[in-house]
């Protein structure tokens, strides 16, 4: 049934005028979507609903929103279904179960994702926007951009990886307190808060341009780098 | 005049150095051997690869490596020579394979050099594609430990791949608006500027591991955001 659906609805191109789209997708708990915006927004946030509901708003009736079935879930591939089009701005409302995983890519824009708990969460932006992940618990979790900020509030999994990376921007992540990781931290601008977490057993390297350390168990990794901006620890 | 003599005629030809005479007979004597012909082309194409990028051969990533090959090829050459094997009419192929003289010509050579040389470079641009980047999922640096190469190297071969993909973006650019231009060029500044930071610390402390792990993350970022923008 899930296929039919999809199929059916993926089959459809929309292509029309400036407007704002709206479609259901049935889900199971633990899908995986895909995103690969040009620009625009991309705001995903979850529901109790074993579905995911995509609101695109379109600058243009050139742009082409074409959905694809995969095995694991559902791919948006605006990049390659627009090659050679201007089509302007995207903006995506993206809502799904909190089990999903979600892969998202846009060359400028911002990205924000709140309350997923599922395996991944990807948000990188190519050039300019900033990152938003909230209330974030998975297991891997990879935020990049060239400039802008990025801002995580979660939980890190024992053995997961997480990694942030930006060009200029700050970078926050605001944590529980009893969390573990081990941290490698770059910042040449030496601006690495460490706030509660810091404690005496972490290396400094580079003259304060870098800190090792294993905060608690140590049992997640997590690497921060940021080459013109400041990195903030935070306790929730 | 066998091939052997002709071939020997052949370079002279290629730079219009050949007398009328000579260029005559090898003229006729290509356009009915293959062999000839393939030596011919091979010949043109080295000169047009020299022509088009006089004063700007870049370094192989392993310079010593490939001479090593091209003199093992013409060593096989001399004692393939010496050790000339007569070949039984009823031979199988692994006896006359194992058997080959594998006599090359120094045209056959230096192509094969110059296509070392072509592969290799490619190979430096592959490498630099398949580096995790962009998405962020690693951040190993490229230590003199791993492959050997000085810092400066390493950075040499990483511009030849942000030369070849740049080149890409320029002739894309023109069909880009106004804003995207603007954030493109604003975005290759910050990791522009990231990637001299980090080489004016390395001129300072070459063995700076912070600076070399940016370094590297830098030079893949530039590569990974050409490459992107190359398709638009």
């Amino acid at each position: 049934m899930f296929s039919i659906i999809l199929t059916s609805i993926s089959s459809s191109v929309f292509a029309q005028s400036q407007q704002r789209l709206s479609r259901n997708f049935p889900a199971g708990k633990n899908v995986r979507l895909e995103l690969r915006n040009i620009s625009g927004t991309i705001t995903v946030e979850t529901w109790a609903k074993d579905e995911i509901r995509i609101t695109a708003e379109m600058d243009t009736r050139k742009a082409t929103f074409n959905p694809r079935q995969t095995e694991s879930g559902l791919v948006i591939d605006i990049v390659g279904d627009n090659r050679g089009k201007d089509v302007g701005d995207m903006n995506f409302k993206i809502q799904l179960p909190a089990r999903s995983s979600v892969d998202l890519e846009t060359r400028s824009g911002q990205i924000s994702v709140n309350n997923i708990q599922g395996e991944l969460v990807r948000a990188h932006i190519w050039t300019s926007g900033d990152i938003v992940l909230s209330g974030i618990n998975a297991a891997r979790v990879f935020a990049t951009n060239t400039i802008g900020d990025i801002f995580f509030d979660g939980e890190f999994a024992s053995g997961g990886t997480y990694e942030f990376k930006s060009g200029k921007g700050n970078i926050t992540l605001r944590l529980p307190a009893n969390c573990g990781f081990r941290l490698v931290a770059t910042a040449p601008t030496k601006e690495i808060k460490m706030g509660p977490f810091w404690h005496p057993g972490m290396k400094l390297m580079g003259e304060g341009r870098r800190i090792i350390g294993d905060v608690g168990d140590g049992r997640a990794s997590v690497t921060v780098t940021d080459y013109q901006g400041n990195i903030n620890f935070l306790r929730r | 005049m066998n091939c052997e003599k002709y071939q020997d005629l052949l370079s002279d030809l290629v730079d219009g150095l050949a007398s009328s005479e000579d260029r005559a007979s090898v003229e006729a004597h290509v356009n009915g051997c293959v062999v000839c012909a393939e030596v011919r082309d091979d010949f043109v194409a080295i000169v047009a690869f020299c022509q088009d990028h006089r004063g700007e051969y870049d370094a192989v990533p392993n310079e010593r490596a490939l001479w090593l090959r091209i003199s093992n090829t013409i060593e096989a050459e001399d004692s393939g020579a010496r050790t000339k094997v007569n070949v039984p009419s009823g031979a199988g192929w692994w006896f006359r394979l194992m058997n080959s003289s594998w006599q090359l010509s120094f045209p056959k050579v230096a192509a094969a050099a110059v296509m070392i040389a072509v592969f290799a470079s490619l190979g430096t641009m592959f490498i630099g594609k398949m580096s995790p980047q962009g998405g962020g999922v690693a951040t190993q640096g490229f230590g003199p430990v791993m492959n050997g190469l000085s810092v400066d190297d390493r950075y040499r071969q990483q511009q030849q791949a942000v030369a070849y993909w740049n080149q890409r973006v320029e002739l894309n650019k023109a069909r880009w608006n106004q804003q995207m231009r603007e954030t493109f060029d604003r975005n290759m500044s910050v990791i522009d500027a990231a990637v001299n930071d980090s080489m004016t610390q390395l001129r300072q402390n070459p063995h700076d591991p912070v600076s070399e792990d940016i370094l590297n993350d830098a030079l893949n970022d530039k590569v990974a955001l050409l490459k992107e923008f190359s398709e638009l």
